[in-house]
């Protein structure tokens, strides 16, 4: 929610370089007490300081879920980052504060399962860290594949290996090609659950794999967080309040009601959690959106958005908010 | 005496098949030729076996058998432990992609279910159809024992004694309806008992 978006204080304790793209941060609580008990698969929403704004965005714990002296974070840079990867890779120092959410599990494991297949591509890795560790601790049957382009990619092959010995199968995207479901999937004993976190076109693959092979979409898990995106700038209307917006290029809808001081409940902040989910009255431009959130017939209603990452492509929106 | 349905009661829909498996195991303990005639004639894709529990030495005379259509799988036996103990190893083979089909009295069914149950199907991978006897299993509240069979409102139970009220409340856990004592505070006053699951 917006009222615990910056629940906790943190002090980032140490930065280390991974890959020339990718750092990891390790947080200590910016105060005397201990960071809160979180579940495998959980994220935190940090909240960073950029061009005289608050610029929010989520991060997997990688860590092990039972440490409360610290949680680690990994950051990608992302290509068409609006700030935030980039503030992480070129501001970021050890000793500064950072704000953050408490942790919120939108990937979490499914206890009952009889095994579980864990795949990651590249900084997908994350979550499935912390979601192995937790498997290893239990005593369960898993196994992970990991998919990076190169081995200086595998950031976290070390990591896992460590984790679970036997059970890691790496595959270097760039020697071997695409990971392949087909086979993966079709091999798995009844009672399975898989867990993805990767590049869209990876998920995409392993769900239209799944559906094939006949599984049940709950044995189906998958985690992305959609960056924002920026586009075309749109006018807001807001029905209850009778207030009215613009919304820039480069800022999303979200951040737009935020600016403009509209308590709006948000969550992940990348289109997956469905916290921030708005009733759309009227459109006079096309709804884009980009959530993994809203279903296909949401979707083709024009009555809901997703305002983290959704966007109106010119013209008036009218929301019932 | 109750007159509303109970939302614990299972409903089972008309039996069609779950197109978007892979593997079709089907576990039949009761006989309907033209329901064996209307799935066995558009099967779906891949592997299809069925476990034919049957008491009747005639069972190659069954729907389940005449309508079976080329290349499946008939496994049969008399003894429902047995029947259960080829659903499990069938389970036990099969992968992530498998649909079960469970047909029968209720009693069959939900013992069947504990089956699935273990090799962690999920409500979508698993599809039940009542056919056959309505007496029901009755789990008793007091005792924790299951009477099976029970055809009366009022029925003794196999553990304790004490006569029970068959109520509509159903535990897909326990596999049986509960029943509690209708005479606890007026001893051997009871409804009039009548045959009403037949």
């Amino acid at each position: 929610m917006t009222t615990n978006a910056t629940a906790l204080s943190a002090v980032i304790y140490k930065v280390s370089e991974l890959a020339p793209d990718v750092r990891e941060f390790t947080l200590i609580p910016g105060n005397d007490e201990l960071f809160p008990l979180y579940s495998a698969g959980s994220h935190v929403v940090l909240s960073l300081p950029i061009g005289g704004r608050i610029h929010r965005n989520a991060y997997s714990l990688l860590g092990d879920p039972a440490r409360r002296d610290h949680w680690r974070i990994a950051v990608r840079r992302q290509q068409s980052s609006r700030g935030g990867s980039a503030w992480l890779h070129d501001e970021a120092r050890a000793g500064m504060y950072i704000d953050l959410s408490p942790p919120v599990n939108l990937f979490s494991l499914v206890r009952t399962a009889r095994h579980h297949v864990l795949v990651a591509g590249g900084i997908g890795i994350t979550p499935i860290l912390s979601q192995a560790r937790e498997l290893a601790r239990l005593g369960a049957s898993f196994e992970v594949h990991y998919a990076f382009r190169g081995p200086a990619n595998a950031v976290f092959l070390h990591d896992l290996k460590a984790i679970a010995p036997d059970r890691v199968h790496p595959h270097d995207s760039d020697r071997d090609g695409q990971l392949e479901f087909g086979p993966l999937l079709a091999r798995q004993a009844l009672g399975t659950h898989l867990y993805i976190c990767g590049p869209q076109g990876m998920v995409d693959a392993c769900m239209q794999a799944g559906a094939r092979l006949g599984w049940p979409s709950k044995h189906l898990h998958s985690e992305q967080f959609i960056a924002p995106a920026g586009g075309e700038p749109f006018e807001v209307e807001l029905k209850r309040s009778g207030k009215r917006f613009t919304v820039p290029r480069d800022l999303s809808l979200l951040e737009t009601l935020e600016l403009n001081q509209v308590d709006t409940p948000s969550l992940c902040r990348g289109g997956a959690c469905g916290q921030c989910e708005l009733e759309v009255l009227d459109a006079t431009g096309a709804l884009v959106h980009h959530d993994v959130y809203l279903s296909a017939e949401e979707r083709a209603s024009g009555r809901k958005i997703m305002p983290c990452v959704s966007r109106l492509d010119g013209g008036c929106l009218v929301l019932n908010h | 005496m109750l007159t509303t349905r109970m939302k614990s009661q299972p409903q089972y829909p008309p039996l069609e098949w779950d197109r978007k498996g892979r593997q079709h195991i089907v576990f039949v303990s009761a006989e309907d030729p033209a329901l064996a005639r209307h799935l066995f004639e558009d099967p779906p894709e891949g592997d299809l076996t069925v476990i034919h529990l049957s008491e009747d030495a005639e069972a190659n005379a069954s729907g389940w058998q005449v309508s079976l259509p080329p290349g499946s799988k008939r496994r049969v036996t008399r003894r429902l432990d047995s029947a259960l103990q080829k659903l499990h190893e069938s389970l036990d083979q099969a992968s992530m992609g498998a649909r079960l089909y469970l047909v029968g009295n209720e009693d069959i069914i939900w013992q069947a279910s504990k089956v699935a149950d273990r090799f962690g199907m999920g409500a979508d991978a698993v599809r039940r159809h009542r056919l056959g006897t309505l007496a029901r299993p009755v789990y008793c509240v007091h005792c924790r024992t299951t009477t099976r069979g029970v055809r009366t409102n009022v029925a003794d139970c196999s553990g304790c004694g004490r006569a029970l009220f068959v109520r509509d409340h159903f535990s897909r856990h326990l596999g049986a309806y509960m029943g509690f004592q209708i005479d606890a505070e007026k001893p051997g006053e009871l409804p009039t008992i009548e045959e009403v699951y037949r």
